[in-house]
């Protein structure tokens, strides 16, 4: 993957395989030569939409895999997040009240309002049974 | 993810290295409410070797602070790279919760 190319994995349903995600997503970074804060606020997106996927996206034991597909079009990104999970769209949800004080500040929807806010674009489709949510991020090189 | 509890004049200091995730905030959280529950009233939460934190990080700040907040404490943060600051400001974190430049400047806010 160069400034133009892709790249795809899977993850099992597994809380583990966050560090995979981690370790793929450094790889993207080094590829792209994305600066540090551009990384990490990849990392965060696809953590808090992954940790979201496999706490509450499946009622079975079984194991699952969410297919995550990243392609870089020179100055935008764009990340691919597919599950088989029961029908959810995140951008949905209510977001918390910010700024809120200490008493009334609730954790529930955080992890989502911060997606919203660090990436440029988030939208959703369920198609044919899947949950398919991309995000698009500007580039930002260190 | 490594937590080093620096004890001196009545301010407990937690050191934070790594990750702070889904998968390590757990034993964060158990370190620090032990901590308050054994009677710990002053922290400060060095972030300057964190690389990392995601929204369960914030839920365990949160819960503490809320708990210290109860027993008359204080809690101060330090040291963050700007990214992560702009985790806690984008989440209105930085609303009540004291976050400033160095671990010097968080002592002396006690």
């Amino acid at each position: 993957m160069s400034t133009t190319g892709s790249v795809s994995f899977e993850l099992r349903n597994n809380l583990s395989e966050l560090a995979t995600l981690c370790e793929k997503m450094e790889g993207v970074g080094q590829t792209l030569s994305l600066s540090r804060r551009c990384l990490f606020e990849m990392n965060l997106a696809l953590d808090e939409l992954f940790t979201n996927i496999i706490s509450y996206g499946f009622r079975d034991q079984s194991e699952h895999f969410i297919r995550v597909h990243i392609s870089a079009d020179h100055d935008v990104l764009t990340v691919v997040l597919e599950d088989d999970g029961i029908a959810f769209n995140p951008i949905d949800r209510i977001p918390p009240e910010v700024p809120c004080t200490l008493d009334e500040c609730k954790v529930g929807g955080l992890g989502i309002h911060l997606v919203k806010n660090l990436m440029d674009e988030v939208s959703y489709e369920r198609r044919a049974g899947t949950n398919v949510l991309t995000l698009k991020k500007s580039i930002e090189k260190s | 993810m490594d937590i080093v509890e620096v004890k001196q004049g009545g301010v407990s200091t937690f050191k934070l290295q790594g990750r702070l995730d889904s998968n390590t905030s757990q034993s964060f959280e158990k370190r620090l409410l032990d901590a308050i529950s054994d009677g710990t009233k002053n922290v400060i939460i060095d972030f300057k070797e964190l690389d990392y934190i995601s929204s369960a990080g914030l839920r365990v700040i949160l819960k503490a602070t809320k708990t210290l907040k109860r027993q008359d404490g204080k809690i101060m943060l330090c040291a963050m790279q700007d990214y992560v600051k702009e985790v806690f400001e984008i989440a209105g974190f930085d609303s009540f919760l004291p976050i400033v430049a160095s671990l010097d400047d968080a002592f002396k806010a006690f």
